[in-house]
C-alpha cells in the first residue's frame, strides 16, 4: 500500500471535499491561463459592455432619473459581468461532457455538490477578472468608486458568482451540445441584463415583467450591491428596491434551490448518458 | 472475500421495451482476473456502468469491496479505478496535470498549482508509474500531443494512482496497435502481481481474455455461461487430433473400427474429449504422415456459443 494512500485516509470527509472543490476550481483557472483567447475575451468584454453599451446608454438615457446614471450603470455592469462570465464559464460543463471528462469527475469519491461548486468557483475566476476590467473602463469614463465600496463589492462577488452558477447549472447541466449551450447562455444572461435592473431602472416595472424581474436572482444581487454602495447617500431610496437583509435571504434561498435542482439534473443527465 | 458481488441485477431503461439487464448474478473474488464478454448490445456496458456507480440500477443488489453501489457509492468510488471505453482525459491539460487532478480528487494529497510543489510521495509515485509504462518523457506534454497508445497508458497510471482494490477495464485496448496492446497487458499483469488488484475486463478481443481466471458471457441481458476459460472450452468444444497418412483409406477404416467420430477436410479430423490423445495414437497401426493436436481457443468457444444461439445456461 502506497504512502500516499495512507496519508489520504488521515483527511476528514469535509477536508477531502474542500480539497476536491479547490482541485476542480484550480483546473478551470489553469485552463483559463492556457487559453489566450479566453483571456483576451475576458479583457475585451468590459470594453464592449461598459465602454460601448454602457457609454451609449449613459449619453442617451441619463436625463431625469434623479440619480447619477453612470454610477448606477457601473454597479449594474459589474454584477452583470459576474453573472454573464460565470454563466459562460459553466458552459464548459458541456465541453467536459463531450470529451467524457465529466465521467472522470463523476466516478471520483466527491459529492455532486462539490463538483458543481468547484465548477462555479472555477468559472468565477474569469468573471472576477472581467469585473476588474469593468472597474478600469468605468474609471476611464470618469465614474468614481471608492476603495471601500470596491472592497465590499469584491467581498460580495463570490456569492454573486455562486448564485449565477447555480442558476446556470439548471439549464446547462442537462445540455449535451456546445451549440445549444451557447443559445442557453444568451437565454440566461440577456433577460437578466435587461429585466433585473442592471442597466435599466426597474422601479416602474409592472405586469409580467414585474413578476419575471422578481424571480431573477440577479435582481436581488444588484440590489444588495447597490444598497452597499449607496448606503447613507440621498439617492439610496431612488436606487435601492429592497431591504438588504431581504436581498441576502432571497439570494441565499434562490442559490440553494437552484444548486439543489441544478445538481440533481446534472447528476441525473450524467447517469443517463 | 468477494470483491464484486452481483445478485439479481435488473436494469430497465426509460421507454425501453425490455430490460437491458435481466436479473444477473455473478461474483468475483479478491485478486481475480475476471472477463465479462458478450456481443454488442448484450448488456456489458450497462452492467459495468452500474458497478462503477455511473448508472442507477432498477432492482437487485450490487456490492463492490463490500460496499453497496447505491447506499455507499462514495466508498465504492474510493475502491475502484476505471478505464473507460472512450478516453476521458482533459485534452487541454498536460499528462501530469491530468494525473494530479485525479490524485487530488481522490484525496491523496492537497492540490498544489505545480508538479514541483506537490508532495514528494506524489512526485515519486508518478515518476515510478510513468517509468513502468514508458511515458516519463511525455509526462509534461499536452494530451493533444500524445499518441492513442500513450493516452491509454496515461489513463492506466491515472486509474491506479490511488491504488484501487478493483480495476475496471472497459475495452481498454480499443484503437491500440499490437505493440501498445502487448505492453499494456504486461503492465496490468505487473500491477496485479504487485498489488493483488482485482481486475474486471470487458473486451471485444477475446484472445485478451485467455489468461483470465474466470469468464462470464452475457447475452440478451442474461448470463449465458461462466467458468474458467478452460472449462468453457471443454464445455463448448472438443479438442481435436489432426491426422493423415499415405494410406488414408486404411487410417479411416482403423478409426471407424475404434468407434471414433472423424471428418475429412484437408486432413482427417478426430474430435476427442473423454479419451486421451495419446491412447488414440497408441492404438493406430497405420503409418501417419500428419499428426497434430489442435487446442480450441476461447475465441473458438465464444463463437461456438454464439453459433448455437446462446442457449447454454
Amino acid at each position: 500500500m502506497s504512502e500516499l494512500v495512507l496519508t489520504a485516509r488521515k483527511k476528514s470527509g469535509l477536508a477531502r471535499e474542500i480539497n476536491a472543490v479547490i482541485t476542480i476550481m484550480a483546473r478551470d483557472i489553469t485552463l483559463f491561463f492556457k487559453s489566450p483567447m479566453t483571456i483576451i475575451m475576458s479583457l475585451t468584454m468590459p470594453i464592449v459592455m461598459m465602454g460601448m453599451l454602457g457609454g451609449s446608454l449613459s449619453q442617451n438615457m441619463a436625463g431625469g432619473l434623479g440619480f447619477d446614471y453612470k454610477q448606477f450603470m457601473l454597479i449594474g455592469m459589474l454584477v452583470n459581468m459576474l453573472f454573464m462570465t460565470t454563466t459562460m464559464g459553466m458552459s464548459s460543463l458541456v465541453e467536459d461532457h463531450t470529451t467524457d471528462f465529466t465521467q472522470e469527475m463523476m466516478i471520483s469519491p466527491v459529492s455532486r455538490y462539490g463538483i458543481i461548486i468547484g465548477k462555479i468557483l472555477g468559472s468565477s475566476f474569469g468573471a472576477i477578472i472581467g469585473m476588474f476590467g469593468t472597474v478600469i473602463v468605468g474609471l476611464c469614463m470618469g465614474i468614481s468608486i471608492s476603495i471601500s465600496q470596491l472592497l465590499l463589492i469584491i467581498a460580495l462577488s463570490p456569492l454573486m458568482c455562486l448564485s449565477a452558477g447555480s442558476l446556470a447549472t439548471i439549464i446547462i447541466g442537462v445540455i449535451k451540445s456546445n451549440k445549444t449551450a451557447n443559445i442557453a447562455v444568451s437565454l440566461i444572461t440577456m433577460p437578466q441584463m435587461f429585466l433585473s435592473g442592471a442597466i435599466i431602472p426597474i422601479g416602474n416595472s409592472h405586469g409580467i415583467l414585474y413578476v419575471i424581474s422578481r424571480m431573477m436572482p440577479m435582481t436581488y444581487c444588484l440590489d444588495l450591491v447597490r444598497s452597499v454602495v449607496y448606503a447613507g447617500t440621498p439617492q439610496y431610496n431612488s436606487v435601492v428596491l429592497f431591504n438588504p437583509v431581504i436581498d441576502l435571504i432571497v439570494i441565499i434561498a434562490l442559490t440553494v434551490v437552484c444548486l439543489v435542482i441544478g445538481t440533481f439534473f446534472f447528476a441525473r443527465s450524467e447517469k443517463n448518458r | 472475500m468477494n470483491m464484486i458481488e452481483v445478485n439479481s441485477l435488473v436494469k430497465q431503461y426509460d421507454r425501453a421495451k425490455e430490460p437491458a439487464v435481466k436479473g444477473i448474478d455473478f461474483s468475483v473474488n479478491e485478486g481475480e482476473f475476471f472477463a465479462f464478454l458478450g456481443p454488442n448490445g448484450a448488456g456489458k456496458t450497462t452492467t459495468i456502468s452500474i458497478l462503477t456507480t455511473t448508472l442507477s440500477k432498477t432492482k437487485g443488489e450490487v456490492k463492490i469491496a463490500g460496499f453497496d453501489v447505491e447506499t455507499q457509492a462514495k466508498n465504492v468510488r474510493e475502491n475502484v479505478g476505471i478505464i473507460f471505453q472512450q478516453p476521458s482525459l482533459d485534452p487541454q491539460l498536460s499528462a501530469e496535470e491530468n494525473i494530479r487532478f485525479h490524485a487530488c480528487l481522490y484525496g491523496m494529497c492537497s492540490y498544489r498549482p505545480t508538479f514541483k510543489m506537490m508532495p514528494a510521495t506524489y512526485r515519486k509515485r508518478v515518476m515510478d508509474l510513468a517509468e513502468i509504462v514508458g511515458i516519463q518523457d511525455s509526462l509534461f506534454k499536452p494530451i493533444k500531443k500524445l499518441s492513442g497508445g500513450m493516452q491509454r497508458k496515461l489513463e492506466i497510471i491515472r486509474s491506479l494512482i490511488h491504488t484501487p482494490s478493483v480495476l475496471f477495464l472497459d475495452e481498454p485496448t480499443q484503437g491500440l496497435d499490437a505493440v501498445s496492446r502487448r505492453s499494456l497487458w504486461e503492465y496490468i499483469d505487473t500491477v496485479r502481481k504487485q498489488y493483488g488488484t482485482t481486475v474486471f475486463l470487458t473486451t471485444h478481443y477475446i484472445d485478451e481474455a485467455e489468461k483470465v481466471d474466470k469468464v462470464c458471457i452475457i447475452n440478451h441481458g442474461k448470463i449465458a455461461i461462466s467458468g474458467s476459460p478452460q472449462e468453457m472450452k471443454n464445455n463448448l468444444l472438443k479438442q481435436q487430433l489432426v491426422l493423415d497418412s499415405d494410406d488414408r483409406d486404411g487410417l479411416i477404416t482403423e478409426l471407424s473400427d475404434m468407434g471414433l467420430f472423424h471428418k475429412t477436410e484437408n486432413h482427417i479430423i478426430v474430435p476427442y474429449q473423454e479419451i486421451a490423445a495419446q491412447d488414440v495414437i497408441a492404438k493406430l497401426k497405420t503409418r501417419l504422415s500428419v499428426l497434430s493436436i489442435e487446442e480450441p481457443t476461447l475465441e473458438d468457444a465464444y463463437i461456438e456459443y454464439l453459433k448455437i444461439g446462446g442457449e447454454v445456461a
